[in-house]
């Protein structure tokens, strides 16, 4: 089933957005308990060409240390955190410095081919929190209530196709554009012709799972100039099944649904706040309001601060 | 008249429920607080009785109710009504898909907008709507009549077999086997008898500018005309 979840505070300042997230998904933990996600844009203040990774590194003897020596070779490492371990593995968090975006993608690929370790993320201008089971645990793990931020996106996960780790919790992170992440309630049925166009154009598939086709199709459109309002609309043209999605970029976040409206999606938006769930059991948690939107079955709705 | 309140705050929907059930049969109204949009409120209530939700319901609420009236001050999220044999649900607000899905009986009003798929295999009954309704309302109808007071979206009355869907606004596109008629009196004298019972208020200018949609045929799909039920 899987509860999606997006908020944008209008007056781009830094609020405690992983404090209203947080409420939210618990609100909608109904819809799924394999597994929840975070995606908060706009407080971790780094400096132009910082970026914190996040690492998925099992509990074996040295395997941290060749994970370090392996990042430090190629870029040094600013600062460092580890997340306690829940079975049998750790999150290891670094910060480091490229000369450019386009070195975060290969530095990736080449962590990742250490065996018992999954780069979960690298971003710049968001914070990237994704774990398996309840979002309470997941929220205590990480303080996200702590988070600040001017938006972000989230997710809980019912999971139907594809395993249940960290690495397949939503959101879904794109390397075509820096800092675009997706979470997602549906499938997509023409996954593969959607993937073989995209493949076709150099991008680079990590999984078989279809929030993944998503985030790189979106990205691709705007790398192509298009708006996020308008990747949204044709991505409602050029993708069959049942969906409803919610995209986060550095700038805002953007709802797409299906066709035929076999996903739910709700919205509210007051002077303060724009905000859209699967369910309005989430918005009644941060406005209290019942003047709530219906998304209709082929519509997108966006708001970019 | 003996009324109870329940609060729904911290309650799983078949705590919820179960209580209501209990209570339905000392009280004649019912008042369930904080409802806080929970899914399954009121499934399966069969006692005649009178109920309040304080606020907006979940999925599915009051799906399933053989007699009881429910009044939600609140919005609905899918199917209100779904499946009712007898009663009556009246949301103040708004609504998500499929209200009045299925319904053998009884009435379910939603004030404002609602979203797709409204009245979907509805078999009788009454589903009224403030305000605008989506795509494909009326899907696969087979009786009872949906009265849209606003607009209704693409694919109106797609594949319906039987039933009348009445739209005040303005129709977009019409579904397979649909097809638009005129009204006459006697049936504008009958909207104006049901909506003004639930206090909608319209003009005769607004009653003049109803059309309906019927199916054009009850075997669309396979058979000879012959065959018609």
């Amino acid at each position: 089933m899987c509860g999606i979840a997006g908020i944008v505070f209008k007056d781009r300042k830094v609020h405690p957005v992983g404090k209203y997230m947080t409420r939210m998904l618990k609100a909608l933990q109904h819809r799924g308990a394999d597994s929840a996600g975070f995606a908060i844009y706009g407080g971790l203040n780094l400096k132009e060409h910082e970026y914190i990774l996040n690492i998925e590194i099992e509990e074996n003897p040295g395997l941290l240390e060749e994970v370090k020596t392996k990042v430090n070779t190629v870029f040094p490492i600013e600062s460092e955190e580890i997340i306690p371990s829940v079975e049998n593995s750790i999150i290891y968090r670094c910060k480091i410095v490229l000369a450019s975006f386009s070195q975060l993608k290969p530095l990736i690929m080449c962590v990742d081919e250490i065996e018992g370790v999954t780069v979960l993320n690298g971003g710049h201008s968001f914070e990237m929190i994704k774990d398996v089971g309840l979002v309470k645990d997941i929220a205590a793990r990480y303080n996200t209530e702590e988070k600040m931020g001017t938006h972000a996106i989230g997710h809980i996960r019912f999971s139907t196709e594809s395993i249940v780790d960290r690495y397949h919790a939503h959101p879904f992170q794109s390397y075509i554009i820096p800092d675009i992440t997706v979470v997602h309630n549906g499938q997509i049925t023409n996954y593969w012709k959607i993937r073989e166009s995209l493949e076709r154009k150099g991008h680079i598939f990590e999984t078989d799972n279809d929030t993944e086709c998503i985030v790189h199709y979106i990205a691709d459109k705007l790398s192509q100039d298009y708006s996020l309002e308008e990747s949204l609309e044709q991505s409602v043209i050029d993708m069959d099944g049942p969906f409803s999605y919610i995209i986060g970029t550095p700038n805002g976040v953007g709802i797409a649904k299906d066709k035929l409206g076999l996903r739910p999606g709700v919205m509210v938006e007051n002077d303060e706040l724009f905000a859209i769930a699967s369910e309005e059991v989430a918005l009644q948690e941060i406005i209290d309001t019942t003047n709530i939107e219906q998304i209709s079955p082929g519509e997108t709705r966006a708001y970019t601060i | 008249m003996k009324e109870i309140k329940i609060n729904a705050a911290d309650k799983k929907p078949r705590e919820v429920n179960r209580a209501v059930k209990q209570a339905a049969k000392e009280n004649d109204r019912i008042i369930i607080e904080n409802p806080n949009s929970t899914h399954y409120l009121l499934a399966g209530l069969t006692e005649p009785v009178d109920v309040v939700i304080d606020g907006s319901a979940g999925y599915f609420a009051a799906t399933m109710i053989h007699g009881a009236r429910v009044h939600i001050n609140g919005n609905a999220g899918w199917f209100p009504g779904d499946n009712m044999t007898q009663g009556e649900v009246i949301v103040d607000g708004s609504a998500g898909d499929g209200v009045g899905q299925g319904i053998y009986n009884g009435t379910v009003v939603v004030k404002k907008d609602v979203g797709s798929r409204t009245g979907e295999i509805m078999k009788n009954g009454t589903v009224i709507i403030g305000g605008n309704s989506g795509f494909m309302s009326g899907r696969y109808m087979m009786g009872g009549q949906l009265i849209i007071l606003g607009d209704i979206s693409d694919d109106a009355g797609e594949s319906m077999i039987r039933g009348t869907i009445y739209v005040g606004g303005k129709i977009k596109s019409l579904g397979k086997n649909a097809m638009i008629e005129e009204l006459d009196e006697d049936e504008i004298k009958k909207l104006k008898t049901i909506l003004n019972n639930y206090e909608f208020t319209l003009t005769e200018e607004d009653y003049q500018k109803f059309q309906k949609i019927v199916p054009r045929s009850d075997r669309p799909f396979y058979g000879k005309d012959s065959e018609e039920g």
